[in-house]
């Protein structure tokens, strides 16, 4: 009989105990492998949604990013010299702001509105029903695009008029409402559960506040031409506008990386390590205490023939299997256990419904299956000592007398 | 005084600090409080002069005189942000922001902080407040916070967490017990035929379960308390930040010993039960 074979009768002859080990192992396994899941879920999932849109470069004023820095000045004029560039394929302004929309006479509700130039079919959004904004040639026209939530809230049908007040700023008084026409109900990527947002033209927009032909925008959407890449075209706009920060979704992502999401990276490391800590814990001791219990038995074999290699691979085979079955059950518990987690966290106002924090890659896989291996290793470590250093006959003579 | 994000709203310009320095009185340069960050990240000093500007290219720098240096509030929702900040006199913020096109900029203010006599009397006050100044959002800081949100999604997060910690170490034990009342079979069989109840060894083994749960949690509060001071010190120092991350409270305390007591003594229970239904003679049979 094999060493395998050896090892895996040792473990039936005590389902109870093997069983629990199994177990154990299902459960810090599960929490390990939605850790690794975790650590980079929300930076995987981010670049997701970034790249969702078909932009892959975002242009912003200074690199404080769209949201709560400066706007940059002159937006059409810049956007026009970076779709020029030949390593660009599109460039589209958009302006970002608070407003409240009513239907005329109800009452009226907060919203995110986004206006935005249009030079192509390329924007950040999908159309579920209706049609898009028109081209930018009628650039100015009341048209507007309305989430589903929005449309719920205003119970706004296709066509419906809407008044519009825009904020347009800190310190600017509240001007009168623009009244828009809602032509169709979009999904926008960004958005979450609660949140009530629509899209107009940004002229039309920027027209609501009055704004004396300042022409600004809160970013500009690029996308690159197909073949040069994203980083080229970002060493073309710094080029040609330096005074204009450009950053691809790769750059964006990789800041946040370390600025805001290093808090799930963080517990994800050290969740890891202690459940890594534990299941080598939980191993070591259900092995050791096996061993003692089969000191006897371990000598008789070894009097019998059994090498110190033989004995030593019968325990690492033993805790190869408690940690491989343990390790495959973690998968599918691993997977329950984190749309459970998963759901918890995006009940976090402000994330949007297409961000998750729990994200499958194949490499979580593999550092799941090594990280594992290596437990059940390094726990057999102590095991294997005890029955490699047993003195045979000593411990067959204590086994007769006691 | 009042907070600017130097990232957001102002650009600041060292190096042409010293040309004010010269031409302008220091007295009647205004005074500003950096951040401790932000002097360690620029190397400055308690009287540098340096120029703020209200432009991303920084232009129209107006000169101030770095009065004191100051901790920012933590803040877990700027947990790895770089906290280059900086506070000024209102009226001097008011002046370098100004917008010469929109006069109401300089009669504008992001909110006012107000305090009340008798804190129980805020919300009654706030109520008030929003009654009689439409369009203005009066809260009290005591109420239920938006801004509490994420944490008590956080808080929800780390409880999911240790039901699932909770349950794996419940299962660990339950092995652990297993075999080690395994290892005492003999000695049950002994005391069963002796004449010892089933009852009597039953409680026995109880009472041990209680000693080994109970002295297991104080061992773990000890270690959490002993481990407490070290997190803190780590995370402190890789974000830059006073804020507290693990405090062992009393409560916390109390309800791991609520957790982790009955549990041990389950499963010393159920350990011991499946040996004690065993027949006496089996227990000692070789």
């Amino acid at each position: 009989m094999n060493a395998f074979a050896f090892a895996a009768r040792s473990l039936i002859r005590q389902p109870g105990r093997s069983a629990l080990g199994i177990l154990g192992i299902a459960a810090v396994g599960a929490l390990l492998f939605d850790m690794l899941l975790l650590s980079r879920g929300l930076v995987v999932s981010f670049r997701d949604l970034l790249d969702r849109d078909g932009f892959d470069i975002r242009v912003t004023a200074t690199d404080a990013g769209p949201i709560g820095g400066p706007r940059l000045p002159h937006a059409s004029p810049i956007a026009a010299e970076v779709a020029a560039l030949p390593e660009v394929a599109d460039a589209v302004p958009i302006l970002m702001s608070d407003a409240e929309a009513s239907h005329p006479g109800g009452p009226p509700v907060a919203i995110s509105l986004l206006g935005i130039d249009a030079r192509s079919g390329r924007h950040p959004w999908t159309i579920s029903s209706g049609h898009d904004l028109e081209d930018v040639a009628a650039g100015t026209s009341g048209e507007l695009l309305v989430n589903q939530a929005l449309a719920a809230s205003l119970t706004a049908a296709l066509g419906d008029e809407i008044a519009i007040r825009v904020r347009c700023g800190p310190g600017r008084a509240p001007l009168p409402p623009s009244t828009f026409r809602v032509v169709g109900v979009a999904e926008f990527p960004f958005d979450d559960a609660v949140q009530l947002s629509g899209v107009v033209r940004r002229a039309r927009m920027a027209g609501a506040c009055d704004a004396d032909g300042r022409d600004e925008a809160d970013m500009i959407l690029v996308s690159s031409r197909q073949g040069g890449g994203p980083d080229a075209a970002v060493s073309a706009i710094r080029r040609r506008r330096p005074d204009v920060h450009a950053a691809t979704n790769e750059q964006i992502v990789a800041r946040l990386a370390v600025s805001r999401f290093t808090y799930f990276r963080q517990i994800s490391t050290v969740l890891s390590t202690i459940t890594l800590l534990f299941g080598f814990l939980l191993i070591t001791v259900l092995l050791t205490v096996s061993v003692n219990q089969r000191l006897g038995e371990i000598a008789a074999v070894r009097a019998l023939g059994f090498s110190r290699a033989r004995v030593a691979a019968d325990v690492l085979w033993q805790s190869a299997l408690l940690v491989g079955i343990g390790g495959l059950l973690a998968l599918p518990v691993g997977v329950v256990l984190s749309i459970w987690l998963d759901a918890i966290l995006k009940t976090m106002p402000g994330i949007p419904i297409a961000l998750h924090f729990f994200v499958f890659e194949p490499r979580s896989l593999l550092l799941h299956a090594v990280l594992l291996a290596v437990t059940a290793v390094l726990a057999a470590a102590y095991p294997i000592a005890l029955v490699t250093t047993l003195p045979i006959a000593t411990t067959l003579r204590n086994e007769v007398v006691s | 005084m009042r907070a600017a994000t130097i990232a957001g709203l102002l650009a600041i310009a060292l190096a042409a600090g010293s040309a004010f320095a010269g031409a302008i009185p220091a007295d009647s340069i205004p005074t500003i409080l950096v951040s401790r960050q932000l002097r360690e990240a620029q190397g400055l000093a308690i009287g540098d002069i340096v120029s703020l500007s209200s432009d991303p290219t920084g232009a129209h720098p107006q000169p101030f005189r770095i009065a004191g240096s100051y901790e920012p509030m933590p803040n877990p929702m700027l947990l790895g942000a770089s906290r280059h900040e900086v506070r000024l006199h209102l009226p001097d913020l008011m002046t370098l922001t100004s917008d010469e096109t929109n006069p109401l900029a300089s009669e504008s203010v992001d909110a006012i902080n107000v305090a009340v006599p008798a804190p129980t009397d805020a919300g009654a006050l706030a109520q008030r407040l929003a009654s009689r100044i439409p369009g203005l959002v009066v809260r009290s800081t005591s109420a239920n916070d938006d801004r509490a949100a994420p944490f008590v999604v956080l808080e929800r997060f780390h409880l999911a967490i240790a039901i699932v910690t909770v349950i794996a170490s419940s299962i660990f034990l339950l092995a652990l017990m297993l075999m080690l009342v395994d290892e005492r079979r003999e000695t049950v069989g002994i005391l069963r035929l002796i004449g010892v109840r089933r009852r009597r060894i039953l409680l026995h083994v109880l009472a041990e379960g209680v000693v080994v749960a109970a002295a297991g949690a104080l061992f773990g509060i000890v270690l959490s308390v002993a481990f407490e001071g070290g997190i803190n010190r780590f995370f402190q120092w890789r974000y830059d930040t006073s804020l507290v991350f693990v405090r062992i409270t009393p409560a916390i305390a109390l309800r791991s010993i609520t957790f982790a007591v009955p549990l041990g003594v389950a499963a010393t229970f159920a350990s011991s039960w499946t040996l004690l239904r065993r027949e006496m003679f089996l227990l000692i049979r070789r």
